[in-house]
Parts: structure tokens; C-alpha cells; sequence
């Protein structure tokens, strides 16, 4: 059969070359011939055949002279040159060669030309493609090499030749090696190719950037929440202030991400030439894809208690497991009475003096001390258990009696659990009780707003454009404006149960933002609490570098604006998009590609705005008041887009 | 064997070799369906890759910072076209995969083209169907048989498929076809011998009990293709058509602009997935849960959910709502799509009737139903055709059979003549003559005594009483009592024990209806595991055509037919 198990072993004429210096003048150097494998992989991946590497024709020699005679040896070594007598004419202009005409030969390849078309390649040049070929071996190593049969395929513009050449020449006066036109071609194209590997565009760099910032917040983001879920559970294994540096730190990699991806959607918008709409279309995907990532992980994101509260949920769940213990205690009270029916029946007391005795073959009970003392606080008969527990345990431990320390211990977190299930449950409620007074009122609010905006567009519809139906809460918008995914499958879960910001009784902002808005609906009147806030924060309504901001966004022209009718133009050069016109194969990405754009868009800035509201809500719990006025600028600058967008598709 | 899976971890596999980095996938139109059938588009941007371009397009643009990935046929066309992308790359690394073999030439070919070195890796990831459903696959062919022969390049392309199934479910199989049909003869002579071209490839660790490769003919069973269908996805294909996952609900009237077009996944749509096999009723119900479910959390539920179109004017009125649950909109939408197209078209009374054609043998009381909807005027054309065309073959060797007045009666009803042609069509397709297996009339007793038990048993179900021929071939297969004389092995072995890993292949196109009866058998026979594919998937609509264009009468205008109903 042709083809050899799992690769194909085929030469190519594209050569690759290492060379090392091995000490002083002594030079040795490997020539590799790259070859492509084709590898198959006849089972989901995993089980890929992996081909050889393997190193093929590695010839070494050495120079220790440079004598002339022997560098061109030594040249003639490199390439065979072709014999003068095979080629009476130049064969690039076609001129006879005589004693004027002289051949001349190229010293990469080892052909004949005349001297009008003798090329030079510059030693710097020669070098920096020599080194430049050895980084790209270095990365050749990691895919698969195989052997070639024989060492001589086209040479042309061989770099393995000219490294060779270089070495003869470098301490001659002529600093250039003497080729031939074609091998300047493929050098030159080298050459452009290594260009190209140094350039680096500004939207990898952001994008690396990025990619960093992610990276960052997938390994922080897990931790935080893990602090927070313990804190929040009233626990002391962590700390608050370590817990809440550790938010602003992923808070910060999340503005960053946000900024950075920003940053990329807007590269180049407003150069004269506009950059292809494929690096557009680029650059929108990556925000959008920025964007998605920042919003199902923000979202998880929980907030942590206030000192205060946090001291009263230490104490809430201490009282609990006090508790706990106490009817544990009790629990095991009923057992140790059951099981020593005998000791009582001899009239030994059952309830034990106060120094507790403690004798190693019988129980122990709870010390009339601290029992007495607990029942008074608590009335729940499962924290009375708990505590009870607790102190048989502390006695058990007293008495070295680890079977049963164990035992207790394990009673002990049963009833913790099942107090804390209750407590959870208490808690859900409650707060599903929150969410559906919240959800009332933010119905009728709804309704208010939805009759507002038909009356604004009746009357003047100059007037704000209509944020106040925006709710500055992170989590009610994110209720309000999931990803308008049609697919469904971008649905995050905006569950208000879940989300503890918004349900948080004790959040006072929380609070206000509904009044405000109550008043702003029942007042009938355009009203953003965001819009007062900025006025408190900065108290310079006049500021003119905001206004400059907001002047430069107006008249620049919006960027997303732009783009989408930019992209409407380049639809139809879309693969995607070109199916679906053409109708015969339809898939569901260029639905995402064509028709969501404007929805993309739209989203992407509500979704900025969500995320910058969530911002501008924590720099304030945490009092950063100069981190609040930056945002809020943001916000005005964002809302001028959206504003902006929505006129330009009216 | 789960051909959903195995495509996902191709792709899976090629995105993550090519490394870190900014990405753009190069398909051909084929493998761009192959692709999107398997995956969403915000899963593949985590994976970042962020653009998508077919290799033929010119309008792309050179960026030197993108790595790109080309999952392509290996096609001459798209050879070519590589070629030249290589010579002049627009990108910085080209990790190439074929979707299926490719000859020792063409890759000589690729690599001298390979001037810049800009190829990493050149693999062949046999990813080369779709997966429709995680045991059903589909080629998408129209038009498979010319005059009941191969078209020699669909014959080389279902080859392929099916080889590249076999490939990527690492199955090196026995192969049984269906004696009457000599295009599945054909076709599994070229997989065998693809097999033994490809030996090594094919050599795979031998299991217990050998898997079996079955290749069948839809022309066997013409009935399951013509019948209406009350299940979820078979449904959803039959009245509106799925197209790559996708539905085009465009000429639903009133629709939103976001929902003109949707996509229906069970990768990634809990309800579609939890409901794909649901009937009508079931679904309905549903979504009425689901809905009720939401409406609890709204103020002031005065409004009841009765009906379906009570639900849609529901999430019609808040749009908010239908944000917070774009699938559940969505889904909304297609079943009340579904009910209004149902009541519009009289369906039930259809369905009930087609019913009865295919699984009765009542004739007087079958003419007669059927002469009863021929005369109701809200019947559609279509479903006048078609049950036109089951009578005709359900009673075609009938002494009083009274095709010529059913005939007559579409006449006068205005059925177009290229309609009525296609009664004629699919006797000749699907009719006594062409037919291997016992399609109608059970011969052996034992066949016969179920279907009278059957008969005094009644139906549970009017509209479900219909199990198509297949559910009987894979029974007696994994009984080991399917016969030799009709559905032969291809070379000298054959097979001892029952078989456990099955493949079907359906030339002519398989159905959501034997998608779901593959689904049951697989669920309720335990350590049997069968996967169907077909040349394409099939509606009523769809399968006419194929009968039109495989018929000789049919011939060269059906052809034209067919692709210009391709279009929509």
C-alpha cells in the first residue's frame, strides 16, 4: 500500500537551519530539512499518531583558515557550483559569456549569471536572517519534522547556504555575498516574513493584556468566593479586610478587561483610512466575547457583609451553634439516661453536683453552669441541643474519651446542619417574600414608565433619552437586560434570590434607589439618580474637561454607530452571511454575525452600563469617592452613546 | 457512539493545539455546517476564536496577528483554494485539518505551495457529517438517486460520510445491505473497499462481537416519510423545516424581527433537549408549566394561561418578560407556530386518517375517510397529495381501489399537474414492485397474529399508532432473525452473535420519526447501541422531491424543482 501507517513522509523544498558555535573559530552547523507530516488521527483526538522527528543529512565540517583558495572551496562545498562549460549564455538577460562577459557564479545556489545580473545580499542582512531562520527552527521543533530522502532539492535562496557562506566571508572586506537574482527574491520574501514576526500590532498587545487580566480573574474570582460564602455564612476561618482587598482586586482586573476590550473595539475607528471591516468585525468580537466573560463572572460575584453586619452574623451563628450544641446535649442526655436506668434506680442523683463528676465508666452530664446559662438566651430547641452537645463533647474531651469525642463531634455537625438548613430556609423565604414586593413594585413602576416614555414621545421627544427605566442596581438591570439571546443559551441566571446585593435588607443605597426611582415615577418627571449623584460627587456640574468628553463623543461620531453601517456593507463578504443569502446552508452563527449585530451593540453598551453601575455602587459602600466620579463620567459618556445609537437607528 | 460528541472533540481538539492567541476558523460551506451544527458561536469565541471565514471568500483581509485554523473537505476545489491562500498567507500559522482522508499527492502539492513555512500541521480529523442528534447523522444530500442509480460523486460523498462516521466511531464494521436495492449494494461495495485501502487506519482494537454497518433504502419504506408527525422535533421539521439546527419562522405572520430566525439546539436548549421527543400534547403542557412558572413571580396574574395563544399574547405583552427568557419566547413561539398550522391545516383529522392508511386494513372505511378530506376545503393541497399518494400505495394491488376517482377528485380540487404527478412518482419510488421487505401485508404468521392482537388491543394513541418499517428490521437484527436472503453480508463472514454497535444508513434520507424509534430501541434494550444516518433528513416536502428527482418521469424538471425549493 502508498501510505505508511498513520503519516505521510513528503519533502518539501523548504529548508531550515540551525547552527551552533561550538567554541572560538570552530564552527559547526546542522542543516534540518522540514518536512510536513501528515499525521492522521483516526479517532477523536487523543489518540493522534504523532510522527518521528527526526534530523536528516547533519553535516559538520570545520574551517580554521580563510585563506582564499580554500574559502572558495569552501564555497564551492556549500553549493555545488554548476560548470562553466554547461552554460554558454546568462540565462536571466541572455548575453554570450567571453573573456569581457565573465560568469559569475551565485553563491547561494551555485548558477551562472552575468555581472549586470549579479545581486548583492548585504552581511547584516545575511546575519539577521540567519538568525532570524534559527528562532523559527526553534519553533519548527515542535512540529513534526520527518527525514527527507535526499539532501539536494532546490536551493534557491537557501538560507542554510548563505549561513555557511556568511561564515567564510565575515572577515573580507566585501561585506555581501554574491547570488543571483532568485535567490534574492526568496531572501527578500524571508526577509518581509521576519518583519512581519517582529511587528507587533497594538490590538495583540492589548489583547495579551487581556488575556492576562482574564487569566487573572479565573484564579482570584474562585477564592474570593469561597471568602465570601464563609464570611457571609458568619465563619471566621477568613478574614474581612483581606476578603474585601481581594474584591478590589478583581474589581480591578474587571474594569481593566473592560477597559482594555474597549479600548480594542475603538483601535483605529478614527483613522482616515478605516481599517478593513474584517479587523473590525475582529475587534468587536473580542469585546463582545470581553463582555460575556465579564458579565456571567461579575454576576457571581457576591458582596460582602458590613463590619456591622458581619459582627452580628459571627454572633448569629455562634448563638447557633451554641445551640446546637445545647440540644445536642440534651439528645444525648435522654440516652445516657435510658441507657443507665441502673445507676438512677440506686439513687444517685442524676443531676450532678456542680463540680461535674466525672468518673471514666460512666456519662456525663451538662454542667447546671453554663446550661443554665445558655437556656436563658436561646429558646430554640435545637440550639439548646446544640449547646448541650457541645458540652458533653467538652467533656468527653476532658476525659480523653476519643470514640466518643468523635461520636459527639459528629452529632454535633449533624444539628449544625440542620439548624443551618432551617436558618437557610427562614432566609429564602424571607428574601422570596423581598423579591416579590420588589418585583410589585417594579411592575407598576414599569407600567408608570412605559406610560411616561408614550407620553414623552407624544410631546417632546427631545427629551432624555430613556434611562431612568434603568435601575441602578447591578443585579435588577442584569434582570432587566440579559444577553437578548435568541438562542437561549446565553441566558445567566438573574435569579434575584441568588443575588444577595439586591435582596440585602440593610443596604441602605439599595433602599434609596428604590425611593428615588418611586419618586422619579410618581413624580412624572426625568429624573436619573445616577445624574444627582454625579452632581453630589464632583459638585462641578461645569466641569469643563467632562464637558470637552462629552462634546468629543458627541461630534467624533459615535464608534458603534459607525461600525454598524459599516458592517452592513461588509455583510455580504461575511462566509456566513454569504450562505444565508444565498439561502442553501444556513447556520447559526450568521445569525449572531448579521442580524444581532445592532443587538450586539446595543447590548454591549447596556451591558457596559450595567457593569460600570455595579462599579460605581461598591467604590461607594467602600467610600472612594474619587473612584466614583471617574465612573460616573464613564456612565455619562456611555449613556451619550447609547443615546447616539439609538437615534442613529431611528 | 455519540457522533455529536466526537465532532465536538475534534474541533475541540483543533483549537486547543493551535495554542494562545487571536484565531480565525477557515471552513468550506460544508464544514461550516458541520461546525455550527455541534457548536454555538459564543462557545466557540471562549475558545477565542473570533472570526469565522470560508476559504473561497476574497474579501478577507491579511492580518498577520491571527492564527488560523482550516477545517476543510478534502475537496480538489478546496486544495486549490489552499494553495493559493498559502502562497500569498494572510495569516501568521496555518494549522490545517481535513475533514476526511486525502491523497499522498495533494499534500505534496500543499507543500510545495508552503513557500513562507507558515503550516504547522496538516492532520485529517474525520469529522466529515452532521450530527443532527447524538446517534443521528446526516449528509445533507439532495437528490441522492438519478433514475435509481448513483450520481457517481454523491455516491463518492455518501462513501466518504460514511466511512468518516465509521472513522470517527472508531468502528471498523461487518456490512449488510438490502438485496432489492442495488444502489445499497453499490454503496457498500465502495466502503469495503475503502476499508481495505485504508486498512491501517481501520485497524482499531477488535471487540467481543463485531459492530455492523447496515445500509438501507429509503425506497423500502416510502409510508414513514409521508406521514404527519406529532413529536417535538419530528413535528417542528415536518410544518416548518430544520435546517442545520436552524428554523426559518419568517413567514410565520407577526413575528418579532429576533425571532425571524431560530435555532434550535439540544446542545444548548434545556427544553428543546428535556422535549425533543415529547409529543404535541406533552409539549404544550410544558410550556404552560414554564410559564405559569414566571407568571407567578409578575404582580397581578389576572389574565389565565389557557391556550397557547393566550401564552403568546402573554409574553407579546411584556417585553421585558420576553428578554428575561429568550428560550422560552422561542419555544412559545414555534409551538404556537406548530397549533396554529395544525388548526389552520385540520391536521388531527389528517394525521388520523394517514393513521389509518398506514396501519388498518380497512378499505371501505379508509376510501372513504380519505374522500371525505379530499372534499373538506381546508385541507391543504398537500396534504391532499399525500394522502392521495398513501392510499395509492397502501392499496395499490386493490381490486376495488379507487385511485383513478381520488385522481380525478385532486383534478377537480385544482391540484396542479406537477402534484398529481408525484401520486404516480411514489408508487413508482416506493410501490410493491421496487419493495425488498413486507412493507403492508405481514406474510409470516407470526407478523400476522400481532397485528390482529394489535387490532383487538385498539390504539392508545390515534395519531401514534404508526412504527415505521425500520423499528421491525433493527428488532429482528438485534434478535439475529433478520434474513440473510434480503438484507445479505458483503463478503464470506457473517456475523454469530447478536450484534450490539449498529449503524444504519438510509440512502434517500432518513426521518425524525425512525430518529425517535432508534432513540426508544436504544434505551430500552440494554448493551445495544445503534445509530442512524441518512443521506439527508426528510420531511414530507423534502421527500417528494427526492422521489422526483429519482423517478425517471420525474426526470429533469423536478430536478429544477428541487433546487429552487432548496432556496428557501
Amino acid at each position: 500500500m502508498e501510505t505508511s501507517v498513520g503519516m505521510l513522509a513528503l519533502t518539501s523544498p523548504s529548508i531550515t537551519v540551525a547552527w551552533t558555535r561550538t567554541c572560538g573559530n570552530l564552527r559547526s552547523w546542522e542543516q534540518q530539512e522540514v518536512t510536513w507530516t501528515c499525521s492522521r488521527s483516526s479517532a477523536p483526538p487523543g489518540s493522534i499518531t504523532t510522527s518521528s522527528k527526526s534530523i536528516s543529512s547533519s553535516s559538520d565540517w570545520k574551517r580554521t583558515n580563510s585563506d582564499a583558495a580554500k574559502i572558495r572551496a569552501i564555497e564551492k562545498s556549500v553549493v555545488p557550483w554548476v560548470r562553466d562549460g554547461d552554460v554558454p549564455f546568462c540565462p536571466d538577460c541572455g548575453t554570450k559569456f567571453n573573456l569581457r562577459n565573465r560568469r559569475h557564479h551565485c553563491r547561494l545556489c551555485g548558477s551562472i549569471m552575468c555581472r549586470k545580473c549579479v545581486e548583492f545580499v548585504p552581511l547584516p542582512l545575511a546575519q539577521k536572517l540567519i538568525n532570524g531562520t534559527r528562532e523559527a527552527l526553534s519553533f519548527a521543533g515542535s512540529r513534526s519534522q520527518s527525514q527527507s530522502p535526499s539532501g539536494v532539492g532546490s536551493r534557491r535562496g537557501s538560507v542554510s547556504s548563505m549561513s555557511s557562506v556568511t561564515s567564510v566571508i565575515d572577515d573580507k572586506d566585501d561585506e555581501k555575498i554574491r547570488c543571483c537574482r532568485h535567490c534574492t527574491d526568496t531572501l527578500r520574501k524571508k526577509q518581509h516574513k521576519l518583519d512581519d514576526k517582529d511587528f507587533v500590532p497594538d490590538i495583540v498587545k492589548l489583547y495579551e493584556r487581556l488575556r492576562m487580566c482574564m487569566d487573572k480573574v479565573d484564579e482570584k474570582a474562585p477564592e474570593y468566593i469561597r471568602m465570601a460564602e464563609s464570611l457571609n455564612a458568619g465563619e471566621t476561618t477568613y478574614n474581612l479586610d483581606t476578603a474585601g482587598g481581594l474584591r478590589l482586586e478583581v474589581q480591578k482586573y474587571y474594569e481593566l478587561i473592560d477597559a482594555l476590550s474597549k479600548k480594542i473595539l475603538t483601535l483605529g475607528v478614527k483613522n482616515d483610512p478605516q481599517p478593513h471591516p474584517k479587523a473590525l468585525q475582529l475587534q468587536r468580537m473580542v469585546r463582545y466575547s470581553a463582555t460575556l466573560f465579564v458579565q456571567e463572572k461579575l454576576l457571581g460575584l457576591m458582596s460582602l457583609p458590613t463590619k456591622e453586619k458581619y459582627e452580628e452574623l459571627k454572633e448569629n451563628r455562634k448563638r447557633q451553634q451554641e445551640m446546637r450544641l445545647q440540644q445536642e446535649r440534651l439528645a444525648a442526655q435522654e440516652v445516657v439516661t435510658r441507657n443507665r436506668p441502673a445507676a438512677s434506680s440506686n439513687g444517685e442523683p442524676p443531676l450532678a453536683p456542680r463540680a461535674v463528676s466525672m468518673t471514666k465508666a460512666g456519662g456525663w452530664l451538662p454542667s447546671p453552669d453554663s446550661s443554665g446559662h445558655v437556656r436563658r438566651a436561646l429558646d430554640d430547641p435545637l440550639l439548646q441541643q446544640i449547646e448541650n452537645i457541645r458540652s458533653f463533647l467538652r467533656q468527653a474531651r476532658e476525659a480523653s474519651r476519643t470514640d466518643e469525642a468523635t461520636m459527639l463531634e459528629e452529632n454535633l455537625r449533624q444539628l449544625q446542619d440542620e439548624y443551618d438548613r432551617r436558618q437557610t430556609d427562614l432566609a429564602l423565604a424571607l428574601s422570596q417574600k423581598l423579591a416579590e414586593e420588589e418585583n410589585e413594585r417594579q411592575g407598576e413602576l414599569r407600567r408608570l414608565e412605559a406610560w411616561e416614555r408614550a407620553e414623552n414621545k407624544r410631546g417632546s421627544p427631545t427629551q432624555q433619552a430613556d434611562f431612568d427605566h434603568v435601575s441602578p442596581d447591578a443585579s435588577s438591570l442584569a434582570e432587566e437586560f440579559p444577553p437578548a439571546n435568541a438562542d437561549g443559551h446565553g441566558n445567566l441566571p438573574c435569579d434575584e434570590a441568588s443575588t444577595p446585593v439586591e435582596e440585602d435588607p440593610s443596604n441602605p443605597f439599595c433602599e434609596d434607589i428604590k425611593r428615588e426611582r418611586m419618586e422619579a415615577a410618581s413624580e412624572k418627571r426625568e429624573y436619573n439618580p445616577f445624574d444627582e449623584d454625579d452632581t453630589q460627587n464632583d459638585c462641578v456640574p461645569s466641569n469643563p474637561f467632562e464637558e470637552e468628553e462629552e462634546h468629543d463623543n458627541a461630534d467624533s461620531g459615535n464608534p458603534f454607530a459607525e461600525e454598524d453601517e459599516r458592517d452592513d456593507n461588509m455583510g455580504s463578504r461575511n462566509p456566513f452571511a454569504e450562505c444565508s443569502k444565498a439561502g442553501s446552508s444556513t447556520n447559526p452563527f450568521d445569525c449572531d454575525d448579521d442580524d444581532n449585530v445592532d443587538l450586539i451593540e446595543e447590548e454591549l453598551l447596556l451591558q457596559q452600563i450595567d457593569n460600570i453601575r455595579a462599579y460605581i455602587f461598591d467604590a461607594k459602600l467602600s467610600g472612594r469617592t474619587d473612584e466614583v466620579e471617574l465612573l460616573a463620567e464613564n456612565l455619562r459618556e456611555l449613556q451619550q452613546a447609547l443615546r447616539e445609537h439609538k437615534k442613529n437607528e431611528l | 457512539m455519540n457522533v455529536t460528541l466526537a465532532v465536538k472533540q475534534y474541533i475541540s481538539k483543533m483549537i486547543e493545539s493551535s495554542g494562545a492567541g487571536m484565531k480565525v476558523l477557515l471552513m468550506d460551506k460544508e464544514t461550516t455546517s458541520i461546525v455550527s451544527v455541534v457548536y454555538t458561536q459564543s462557545e466557540i469565541l471562549q475558545k477565542e476564536v473570533y472570526l469565522f471565514e470560508r476559504i473561497d471568500s476574497q474579501s478577507r483581509e491579511s492580518m498577520k496577528h491571527l492564527k488560523a485554523i482550516c477545517f476543510l473537505r478534502p475537496t480538489k476545489e478546496n486544495v486549490e483554494h489552499l494553495i493559493q491562500e498559502l502562497r500569498r498567507p494572510k495569516y501568521s500559522v496555518y494549522f490545517i485539518y481535513f475533514s476526511n482522508v486525502i491523497s499522498k499527492s495533494e499534500i505534496k502539492a500543499l507543500a510545495e505551495a508552503d513557500e513562507q513555512e507558515v503550516v504547522a500541521e496538516v492532520q485529517e480529523f474525520y469529522g466529515d457529517f452532521i450530527a443532527v442528534n447524538p446517534h443521528v447523522f446526516s449528509l445533507n444530500l439532495q437528490g441522492v438517486a438519478k433514475g435509481r442509480s448513483w450520481d457517481p460523486s454523491v455516491l463518492w460523498r455518501c462513501t466518504q460520510g460514511l466511512t468518516s462516521v465509521l472513522l470517527a466511531l472508531k468502528k471498523c464494521p461487518m456490512i449488510r445491505y438490502q438485496l432489492s436495492s442495488d444502489m445499497s449494494k453499490r454503496l457498500a461495495e465502495n466502503v469495503k473497499q475503502i476499508i481495505t485501502k485504508e486498512y491501517e487506519l481501520f485497524d482499531f482494537r477488535k471487540t467481543e462481537v463485531p459492530p455492523l454497518l447496515l445500509i438501507l433504502d429509503r425506497s423500502d419504506d416510502a409510508i414513514t416519510p409521508l406521514l404527519n408527525q406529532w413529536t417535538y422535533q419530528a413535528m417542528v421539521h415536518e410544518l416548518l423545516g430544520i435546517n442545520n439546527n436552524r428554523i426559518d419562522l419568517s413567514r410565520v405572520p407577526g413575528i418579532s424581527k429576533d425571532l425571524r430566525e431560530v435555532v434550535l439546539s439540544a446542545e444548548n436548549d434545556e427544553f428543546y433537549a428535556n422535549n425533543l421527543y415529547l409529543n404535541f400534547g406533552e409539549i404544550g403542557t410544558n410550556i404552560k408549566n414554564l410559564m405559569e412558572d414566571f407568571q407567578k413571580k409578575r404582580p397581578k396574574g389576572q389574565q389565565k394561561l389557557e391556550s397557547i395563544s393566550d401564552m403568546k399574547a402573554f409574553v407579546d405583552n411584556y417585553p421585558q418578560f420576553k428578554k428575561m427568557s429568550g428560550t422560552v419566547s422561542k419555544h412559545v413561539t414555534v409551538v404556537g407556530e406548530l397549533s396554529r398550522l395544525v388548526a389552520e391545516r385540520q391536521l388531527m383529522e389528517v394525521s388520523e386518517v394517514e393513521q389509518e392508511l398506514a396501519c388498518q386494513n380497512d378499505h371501505s372505511s379508509a376510501q372513504q375517510n380519505v374522500r371525505r378530506l379530499l372534499q373538506n376545503p381546508r385541507v391543504s393541497e398537500m396534504d391532499a397529495v399525500r394522502l392521495v399518494a398513501l392510499y395509492a400505495l397502501r392499496y395499490e394491488r386493490h381490486s376495488a381501489s379507487i385511485l383513478p376517482a381520488l385522481m380525478e377528485q385532486l383534478t377537480r380540487r385544482g391540484v396542479s399537474e406537477a402534484r398529481r404527478r408525484m401520486v404516480q412518482c411514489v408508487v413508482e419510488y416506493g410501490g410493491k414492485r421496487v419493495r425488498g421487505s413486507d412493507l403492508i401485508t405481514p406474510t409470516d404468521a407470526v407478523a400476522i397474529t400481532k397485528q390482529f392482537f394489535k387490532g383487538l388491543k385498539g390504539v392508545e394513541n390515534v395519531y401514534a399508532q404508526h412504527q415505521p418499517l425500520l423499528h421491525d428490521t433493527l428488532d429482528q437484527l438485534i434478535k439475529g432473525r433478520l434474513k440473510d436472503s434480503q438484507f445479505p453480508y458483503l463478503g464470506a463472514s457473517s456475523l454469530r452473535d447478536r450484534p450490539q454497535d449498529v449503524i444504519v444508513f438510509v440512502i434517500g434520507g432518513a426521518t425524525y420519526e425512525e430518529a425517535l424509534c432508534v432513540y426508544n430501541m436504544n434505551r430500552s434494550t440494554p448493551g445495544v447501541r445503534i445509530v442512524l444516518g441518512g443521506s439527508s433528513m426528510l420531511n414530507t416536502k423534502s421527500f417528494l422531491e427526492e422521489v422526483m428527482s429519482s423517478t425517471s418521469s420525474g426526470g429533469e424538471r423536478s430536478q429544477g424543482i428541487s433546487r429552487y425549493s432548496n432556496r428557501h
